[in-house]
C-alpha cells in the first residue's frame, strides 16, 4: 500500500486507541470510514490553503510588480492590501455570467473546469512533507505531468468554444505551447527520476538531504543545466511571460479568455496562479532537496512535520517570486521565437542532460560531483 | 470498499460518456465524450492495481490523442463537418449503409463470442476485496520491456520515428526527390 496521509496518522498510538474505541462504541469497523473522513479533511484543507495561496499569488504579482516599477500597488483592502483578492474574488462572484450568443455553451461551460480540475488534481502527490502529503504515489512524477496536460486542454477549448477569433489564435497557440514544451519539461524530470531510481516524489526527495550539497540540481553539471531546461519549460507551461502568447495582450485582447466573464474567468485565473505554485513545487522536490530541513531539525514528529512544510513551502515561494521577477523583466517572445527556443535549444539539451546523467550514473555509481571531490581531496592529503 | 467504490464511479463514467460519444451530433462533443470514457478506462486500471498503465492511459490520451484529434476536427470544418450528414443519409458506405452495418454487427459478435471465453473464469480469478497489487509495478513493467520485451519495444521506437520522419517529409514545403 502506498504511504498515505492516512498510514501516517494511523500509525500514532493515540490514533488507534481511538479507532478502537470508535468500533467498540459504535459496533461495526470504523477504518474505511475514518479513512474516507481523514481524506476528505485533508483534501479540503489543502485546495482551501491552495485557493487562497493563488490568491494571495495575484496580490504579490500586483505588489512586486508595483515595486519593480516604482509604483504603490494595492494597498486599500485590508492591511497593506492584503485582502484585495478577496475584494476581487467577491466582484467576479457578483459579475454578470455571460455566454456569448454563437458560443458552444457545453464546451465554453466545461472548458474552465477542466483547467481547474486538471491543476488541483496534482495537489494528490505534491509532497509538502514526508507525512502530510495525500498520497505518495510510486508513478507521483508522471501522475502529474500526465494529469496537468488537461490544463492544455481546457485551454484550447477555451479558446475554440468563445467562437471569437481572438480567443481562437490564444486557444491554439495555448494548446502547441504547452504540447511542445511537455518534451523537455518530461525529459527533464526523466533525468532525476534516473538519478534517484525512482518516479515517486517520496523517494527522490529521500534521496537528497537539507543542505544544498545534497540536492540534485548540484548532483552534476548535467542536473545543474536540467534544472534550468526544467525550469524554462514550466514557465511556458504554465503559459508565464515570457512565454504568455496564448493570453498575450498587445495581439489577442485577453487570448483564450476574452469572451469569460465572472467566475468562470476567474476559474481560468485562479487555475494559472496555483499551476505556478504546483510547478515551482516540483522544481524543488525535484532538485533542491523539496522537504528536507537542514540537519534533519524536529525529527520526524509533529514538530518535524510543520518544519518540512515549511522548508518545502519557502523553497517554494522563493521560486515564485523568481517566476514573478522574471514576468516583470523580459519581454513577451514571438510565436516562431517560441517553437525555436522548444525544438531548437531546449529538447537537444534535455535530451543531451539525460544521456550525460546515464553515462554519469554509470560511470561514478551515482555519486555527486561533491563526493568525488571531497574523495579525491581526502586521497591527496593522504587518507584513506 | 474503496475498489468497488472506484469500480462503479469508473463503469458509471465510461457508461455515460459512451452513450453520449455515439448521440451526440456535435462531433467536438464527441471528442470530449470520448475522453471521459477513457479516464475511466484509467479509473479500471486503478482498480486492477495498475497504476503505471493508468497513469499511461492518461499521459497518451488526454495529453496527446484528444488533443490532436480535436486539432484536427478543427482544422477540417469543426462541428460543421458534413461526412456525418451524408452518412446519415447513407452516402459514405464506410459510415454506415445496409452492408456495413451487417459486417460490423457480424465482427462484433465474433468477437463477443471469442473473447467472453477469456472473461468466463474473471471472477475467480480476481481476489476479492483485495487490492490487487500492493507494491508498485512501474520495476516490474521497466525490467520486463529491457529484457523479455525488447524487441517489441526497439520495434515500436521504430514505428514511432519512421512516423515522425514521414510526419516531417509530408510537412516539407519543398520536394526533396
Amino acid at each position: 500500500m502506498n504511504s498515505t496521509v492516512v498510514s501516517y496518522l494511523t500509525g500514532f498510538e493515540p490514533v488507534k486507541q481511538f479507532i478502537a474505541f470508535l468500533t467498540k462504541s459504535l459496533g461495526f469497523d470504523v477504518t474505511a470510514l475514518l479513512t474516507f473522513v481523514i481524506f476528505f479533511l485533508v483534501a479540503f484543507v489543502i485546495v482551501n490553503i491552495m485557493a487562497a495561496i493563488g490568491g494571495l499569488g495575484t496580490y504579490a504579482e500586483r505588489k512586486i510588480s508595483a515595486d519593480m516599477q516604482l509604483r504603490i500597488g494595492p494597498n486599500r483592502v485590508g492591511p497593506y492590501g492584503l485582502l484585495q483578492f478577496l475584494a476581487d474574488g467577491v466582484k467576479m462572484i457578483m459579475k454578470e455570467d455571460i455566454t456569448p450568443r454563437d458560443a458552444d455553451k457545453f464546451l465554453f461551460f466545461i472548458s474552465p473546469i477542466f483547467c481547474m480540475v486538471g491543476v488541483f488534481s496534482t495537489l494528490a502527490v505534491l509532497p509538502f512533507s514526508s507525512g502530510f502529503t495525500l498520497t505518495q504515489l510510486d508513478v507521483g512524477t508522471f501522475y502529474l505531468i500526465a494529469i496537468s496536460s488537461l490544463v492544455g486542454l481546457g485551454v484550447f477549448l477555451g479558446g475554440y468554444a468563445s467562437n471569437s477569433k481572438w480567443s481562437m489564435l490564444g486557444g491554439m497557440r495555448g494548446a502547441s505551447q504547452i504540447i511542445s514544451y511537455e518534451i523537455p519539461v518530461t525529459i527533464s524530470v526523466l533525468g532525476i527520476c534516473l538519478l534517484a531510481g525512482s518516479l515517486g516524489f517520496n523517494k527522490i526527495i529521500a534521496q537528497q538531504a537539507g543542505l544544498p550539497h545534497t540536492w540534485f540540481i548540484f548532483h552534476n553539471p548535467f542536473a545543474f543545466i536540467a534544472f534550468f531546461v526544467f525550469f524554462t519549460g514550466a514557465l511556458a507551461e504554465t503559459n508565464r511571460a515570457p512565454f504568455d502568447l496564448p493570453e498575450a495582450e498587445s495581439e489577442l485582447v485577453s487570448g483564450y479568455h476574452t469572451e469569460y466573464t465572472g467566475m468562470k474567468f476567474g476559474f481560468f485565473a485562479l487555475a494559472e496562479y496555483v499551476e505556478v505554485f504546483v510547478v515551482c513545487g516540483v522544481a524543488s522536490a525535484l532538485f533542491l532537496g523539496g522537504y528536507n530541513v537542514p540537519f534533519n531539525l524536529g525529527g520526524d514528529g509533529l514538530v518535524g512535520q510543520l518544519l518540512q512544510i515549511g522548508a518545502f513551502v519557502s523553497k517554494t515561494l522563493a521560486l515564485y517570486y523568481v517566476v514573478i521577477w522574471i514576468r516583470w523583466t523580459l519581454p513577451r517572445l514571438r510565436v516562431d521565437q517560441l517553437m525555436t527556443v522548444c525544438w531548437k535549444y531546449l529538447t537537444p539539451m534535455a535530451i543531451f542532460n539525460l544521456v550525460g546523467m546515464a553515462f554519469w550514473v554509470y560511470w561514478f555509481n551515482g555519486k555527486s560531483i561533491f563526493d568525488l571531490i571531497f574523495a579525491a581531496g581526502s586521497h591527496a592529503a593522504g587518507g584513506h | 470498499m474503496f475498489l468497488n467504490t472506484l469500480f462503479f464511479l469508473s463503469t458509471f463514467l465510461i457508461f455515460l460518456s459512451s452513450i453520449s460519444l455515439v448521440t451526440t451530433k456535435n462531433i467536438m462533443h464527441s471528442c470530449i465524450f470520448l475522453l471521459g470514457s477513457l479516464i475511466g478506462v484509467a479509473g479500471l486500471y486503478v482498480t486492477l492495481g495498475a497504476d503505471f498503465v493508468a497513469a499511461t492511459q492518461i499521459m497518451v490520451y488526454v495529453g496527446g490523442i484528444v488533443i490532436l484529434m480535436l486539432f484536427a476536427v478543427m482544422l477540417t470544418g469543426g462541428k460543421d463537418f458534413v461526412s456525418r450528414a451524408q452518412a446519415l443519409m447513407g452516402l459514405i458506405p464506410a459510415m454506415g449503409n445496409k452492408f456495413s452495418t451487417f459486417v460490423g454487427i457480424l465482427t462484433a459478435a465474433v468477437l463477443v463470442i471469442s473473447t467472453s471465453k477469456l472473461f468466463i473464469n474473471l471472477r475467480s480469478a480476481i481476489p476479492q476485496n483485495k487490492m490487487a497489487a500492493t507494491e508498485s509495478t512501474v520495476n516490474k513493467i521497466g525490467k520486463l520491456l529491457v529484457t523479455n520485451h525488447v524487441l517489441a519495444f526497439e520495434l515500436s521506437s521504430v514505428l514511432l520515428l519512421g512516423a515522425l520522419i514521414g510526419a516531417a517529409i509530408i510537412a516539407r514545403p519543398k520536394k526533396i526527390f
